[in-house]
Parts: structure tokens; C-alpha cells; sequence
């Protein structure tokens, strides 16, 4: 009986890291894919993508000349207003759209060229605002035939199945039909319908969109225990800037189909330069506030009884300077926090534009 | 920012289930019995879409019989044969075009379509064998209708069921073919499914072609297997018992408006992936 051409998900072990699995944290998980040993080329490439929706003025450049490269077993976030490109580029990815210049590569292998099939076998996703999924048929069924669809005997996975049922907490619905599920869980279903076919790079699109807030703490998890313990690439797109942080080793993020920033979530929230103190005490008047506001930048004033919260930008040297100043204005610090920048508030700072945490998809671009 | 993973003695028992459970290839055989056996469980499961085709079929047959013998008395019945054969191969025409044209359709829909245009088998081989189950499927509600056409008439055919399922699966591919090409057309103008279910009532003109007094006629889909199956039913004639031309024919009909089909439906789908409206709904 011949068979589908197969790609190292159905060939290579799992990789286990017990170190990293005993107790990861997000620093630490910086590190994860760096440690864990790493053989064959990248996850994914993106080597030089653009894609123009229509033509003449009317057209649409929905991603611009990307490039990106995405290590194998790590966790990566892509952030982007609506139409800055994130969806376009996950289906140039996956081969669902052809782009018009550029290459992508799929553990080495040309999602475009002769090879495709191959490559097919370790690459899926799970797209925002699709079902993904048969919902006249039962959860476990689902896994089964998306199973096959991806090239894997179902019956060779059955217990993995199981155990990805009960780390969804899926295990009682199991025999239900999807379409007599939550809107909830219907998206844990579309995700293990994703992962049930043993693809080891998976494209989550909004994944917890829907999701209620223990369902999304449990999907995180999972999320870092797939990437931990069975070296799954994940590629998260997602307005949730929380589930980003939670859960990603590297952000890229992306505005007007360009890539505007890429780095290490730490490094992005340490890059920034967002960096403030907040200062509290009851001798803070507006004489005070006046001459803050001449050598600092004041960020905001909150005045809460007798006591004044001043939040200025001042990191480095600036910090010392500010300090002098309070003292010499005879200002008896009450409380003093420093104020770290969120990822929503790097996010901001790069693309120059509002996170919509009420839109999901976003297919458009830059009009030319 | 805390996470929680496992604890380190149940991570190992997992890695004990993992190691002793290597995931193997799906072949072919997996791939058929897959699509079959979700064939199977949807109609098993939803009872009511296959008995409600039934159901209509047999309304639109009983208007036409006993209207028929209203208007025309002794003439249908004296071709009453023929148009149940006819009306048969009809049902099942139609049954294998709607669901394959629908089921592209409703793929888009629900965001499946690209799940089985990017599986390593190939979208070929999966939406073929979609495509045999839907056959199945609907040879099997036909059968029903038939059976009762032939008890409210009181008719007796020739049904023997090798030269039967031959010859009316073939000429029924045909129309398979053109499901694939509305279904292409579908993936690419979307909303378009409605009208081109309109198609299936041209497969009345099709069945009924004058295929001896225009011979060009049985390169249509239908019409040959049409006239060959009226042969069997009412004449009772073999599947062995018919020339190698006639047989060579309806295969070749078959095979090539499947091809036809196909090569439509797929440069439907690259050009969708061109223009990124591939799944888009």
C-alpha cells in the first residue's frame, strides 16, 4: 500500500527537555529551543514575501518584502493591527495563498515547489473565524479524520489523543458532537483537530478568542508544554497582548505588511523606552508638578486625598536627577514604584497604532 | 509571569506512553476508509437530510405518474419502463452532483477546504474519494426510490445488479465531473452554488437525449449510459451482453468529463490561492 509523502512529523521522536519541563518560566523559555538540540534547517523561512491583493489603484499590499525565520521548537507571537498583513502571511505560509515574489520554507522544504506534499505533513493551522472542524461529527471523530487527512494512522495516536483530550479537558465531550459544544469549547476542538495530526509547526490564529478565562490559562499551558516537552513550533497571532506574553519566546510584529519589530519579549519590554517611575507623597503641589514638568517628561497626575502620584519618564541618570529634584523641592517621598512598559505599550510605541481587541482578522494591507 | 506545567513524575509517564507509541503514516487504505466512514456516520446520524431526498424524489415521481396517466392515459404506461429507468439514473445524477458541488461549497464554508487542499495525499486522491462515498451514498437512497417506483407501478424491470451499478456508476462519473467543475466555480465566486443546482434539472434533457438520432449526442454526460441503462433495465441486457464500442464509450465519457472536472476544479483552487480568496467566504 503506498503512502502519502511523510516529513518528519510522522518520523522524528518526540524531544523531550526534562529540565525545561519541570518548572519553565518565560525567561528561561527564551532559551528553550536554543537548548533543546536542534537538527535539520529552521521550523520556517520566509525568504523575501509579498503578496498584492487586486491591481491598479485599487489593489492592496498585504505583505511587503518579509523575511523571517522561525527556529525550530520555539514560541512565536505575531502582533499587527488589523491589515498590517499577520493573516496574509500565516496562508503564504501554509500554501492556502500563493505569493507573488518570495519563497517559504517548511523545515527546508519549498511550500511552493515540487515538494510541497511533503511539507503539507508538518504544517496546519488553526484560522480565526473558521470552524476548522466537522461539528456533525464528535470530538474524538474529528481528531481521527484530521488525523489521517494529515497523513498519520489514527489508530498509531489513539492514546495520544486521549492524552491531548485531557489536557484540553475535552475528555467528556469526547463522544459529543462538536456542534452541541460551547463556543469555547468548539475552539479547543479546532485545536486539537490541529494538533491530532501530529504537525510540528502549527499556526494559531485568535486561539483564544472565545475562550472563558480558565480555558485560556489551560490552552496557554498547553501551548508552552507542546513547545516545551515535544519541540512544536508554534506561531501565535493574536490581539490578546496577554496570551503573547504569556506564552512567546520571540514577537514579531508586524504593521502596514512590513515586519516593524522582532525580538525576545523581554528584550522588546527592556528595549523600550518607556521606563517611568511613579512618585507619591502629600507635599506635591502645583509648584512642584511646574517644575517636574520643565526637566522631566510627566507621564500623569493622580491626586487621591491628601496625596499626589506623579508618574515621570526617567530611567538611567534621569532617575538620580529626579531624585535631587524632589529633595531639593522638599518633597518627603511618600512611595515610589518604577512603572514597566507592557507589551501593549511597546506595541503601540512601534507601530505607532491602537491595539482593536475587538477585531480578529485582518486581511488587508497598504493600498498603493 | 508564572506557568504552570506538570510535575516532573507525570511528565515522565507521559514520556514512557510516548516512546512505547510511534505515530505511523496513514496510507491510502486509511485515507478511503477515513472519508467513508464519515460519509457513513453523517447519514447514519442525520437520517432525516437522506429521507427527506427520498421523500422529495418520490413526490416529484408521483406527480409525474399519476399526473401522467391523467394527461396521458395509455401512452405512459406503455413508456412507463423507460421513465422509471430514466428517472433513477436522474435521482442518482443528481445526488452525486449536489453533494459533491454542495459539499465543495459548505467545505469553504466552514474553513475545511484548506485543511484537505493541504494534505500530503494531494487533494486529488481525498476529493475523489469524497466523491465514491457520495456515490455510495446516493445509490443507496436511489435504490429505495426505485424500489417504490417499481411497487407504486406495479412495473417489473431487468435489475441485475452487476450490469445496473456499472452502468449507471459510470454514467453518473460524469456528472461527478461536473460537480467538481461547480465546485470550483464555487471556491472562486462563492454564493454561486443556488444557481448552479439549476444545472441538475438539464440533466433531464441529458438523460432523455435522442443519442440514435444524433450520435454526437453520447459524447454528453448521460446520454450514453442513459441509453445503455434503458437497454438493461427495460430489454434486460447484460453488462457482458453490450459491443466493446458501446462499453469504451461510456468509460471514455466518464473518465473524461472526471478529468475535465478535476482540471477545472483544480485551476479553480490555484487561481483562488493567486487571488488569496481561497476559504474566504
Amino acid at each position: 500500500m503506498s503512502e502519502p509523502p511523510s516529513a518528519s512529523a510522522v518520523d522524528s521522536p518526540t524531544t523531550t527537555d526534562s529540565a525545561a519541563a519541570t518548572e519553565p518560566d518565560r525567561d528561561s523559555s527564551t532559551d528553550t529551543a536554543a537548548e533543546r538540540p536542534i537538527d535539520g534547517p529552521p521550523a520556517l523561512v520566509v525568504d523575501g514575501v509579498s503578496k498584492r491583493f487586486g491591481s491598479g489603484e485599487g489593489s492592496v499590499l498585504a505583505v511587503d518584502d518579509v523575511s523571517l525565520t522561525v527556529e525550530r521548537g520555539s514560541i512565536v507571537g505575531l502582533l499587527g493591527p488589523n491589515g498590517a498583513g499577520k493573516t496574509t502571511l500565516i496562508k503564504c505560509a501554509l500554501g492556502v495563498v500563493l505569493p507573488d515574489t518570495g519563497s517559504v520554507r517548511v523545515f527546508g522544504v519549498d511550500i511552493g515547489g515540487s515538494g510541497h506534499r511533503a511539507a503539507y505533513a508538518n504544517v496546519d493551522a488553526m484560522l480565526e473565524g473558521a470552524r476548522n472542524d466537522y461539528w456533525r461529527l464528535t470530538v474524538r471523530e474529528n481528531l481521527r479524520y484530521f488525523a489521517t487527512i494529515r497523513g498519520i494512522d489514527p489508530d498509531s495516536v489513539a492514546d495520544r489523543h486521549d492524552r491531548l483530550l485531557e489536557r484540553l479537558e475535552l475528555v467528556d465531550k469526547a463522544d459529543t458532537a462538536v456542534r452541541d459544544l460551547s463556543r469555547g469549547m468548539k475552539q479547543k476542538v479546532s485545536l486539537a483537530s490541529v494538533l491530532a495530526g501530529g504537525a510540528e509547526l502549527v499556526f494559531l490564529d485568535e486561539p483564544t478568542l472565545g475562550l472563558d478565562v480558565e480555558s485560556s490559562r489551560t490552552l496557554r499551558r498547553e501551548l508552552r508544554r507542546l513547545a516545551v516537552e515535544e519541540g512544536l513550533t508554534i506561531v501565535v497571532s493574536s490581539h490578546d497582548m496577554a496570551v503573547i506574553e504569556d506564552v512567546c519566546d520571540r514577537v514579531v510584529m508586524m504593521a502596514d505588511g512590513r515586519i516593524v519589530a522582532d525580538d525576545t519579549v523581554s528584550a522588546l519590554l527592556s528595549g523600550a523606552d518607556r521606563d517611568a517611575v511613579r512618585v507619591t507623597s502629600p507635599d506635591i503641589d502645583d509648584d512642584v508638578l511646574a517644575a517636574l514638568r520643565d526637566r522631566f517628561e510627566v507621564r500623569s497626575v493622580a491626586v487621591e486625598g491628601d496625596r499626589t502620584s506623579v508618574e515621570v519618564a526617567a530611567a538611567g541618570d534621569d532617575l538620580y536627577a529626579l531624585m535631587d529634584a524632589l529633595r531639593a523641592a522638599g518633597v518627603t517621598i511618600g512611595d515610589v514604584r518604577t512603572v514597566q512598559p507592557d507589551l501593549e505599550e511597546v506595541f503601540v510605541d512601534v507601530t505607532g497604532m491602537e491595539v482593536d481587541v475587538s477585531q480578529g482578522v485582518d486581511d488587508g494591507g497598504r493600498s498603493s | 509571569m508564572s506557568r504552570e506545567v506538570e510535575a516532573g513524575g507525570e511528565v515522565d509517564v507521559k514520556r514512557e506512553l510516548d516512546s512505547a507509541e510511534e505515530p505511523r503514516p496513514a496510507t491510502y487504505y486509511h485515507l478511503a476508509r477515513a472519508v467513508l466512514y464519515r460519509e457513513y456516520l453523517i447519514f447514519v446520524r442525520y437520517p432525516a437530510n437522506a429521507i427527506g431526498g427520498i421523500v422529495v424524489s418520490l413526490f416529484f415521481f408521483g406527480v409525474l405518474f399519476y399526473g401522467g396517466q391523467l394527461l396521458a392515459g395509455q401512452a405512459l404506461a406503455d413508456s412507463l419502463e423507460g421513465i422509471i429507468a430514466g428517472y433513477f439514473l436522474w435521482t442518482l445524477s443528481v445526488g452525486a452532483y449536489s453533494s459533491v458541488s454542495n459539499d465543495i461549497g459548505s467545505e469553504v464554508q466552514w474553513g475545511t477546504l484548506e485543511r484537505h487542499v493541504t494534505t500530503p495525499f494531494g487533494f486529488a486522491p481525498v476529493a475523489l474519494l469524497k466523491g465514491v462515498a457520495k456515490v455510495v451514498r446516493t445509490f443507496l437512497t436511489s435504490a429505495v426510490v426505485l424500489a417504490v417506483m417499481l411497487l407504486l407501478t406495479g412495473t417489473r424491470l431487468s435489475l441485475d445488479p452487476i450490469t445496473v451499478v456499472s452502468v449507471a456508476g459510470l454514467a453518473i462519473v460524469s456528472v461527478l465531473g461536473l460537480g467538481f467543475a461547480a465546485g470550483g466555480v464555487t471556491v472562486l465566486y462563492k454564493r454561486i452554488g443556488n444557481w448552479l443546482n439549476l444545472l441538475q434539472f438539464g440533466f433531464i434533457v441529458l438523460i432523455s437525449a435522442p443519442v440514435f438520432e444524433l450520435p454526437w449526442t453520447r459524447f454528453l454526460p448521460l446520454a450514453h449510459g442513459s441509453a445503455l441503462l434503458q437497454r438493461a433495465m427495460v430489454d434486460g441486457v447484460r453488462l457482458w451482453e453490450f459491443g466493446p464500442a458501446d462499453l469504451a464509450l461510456l468509460v471514455g465519457v466518464a473518465v473524461g468529463y472526471l478529468l475535465g472536472g478535476y482540471l477545472v476544479f483544480h485551476y479553480a483552487t490555484r487561481r483562488a490561492r493567486r487571488l488569496g480568496v481561497l476559504g474566504d467566504y
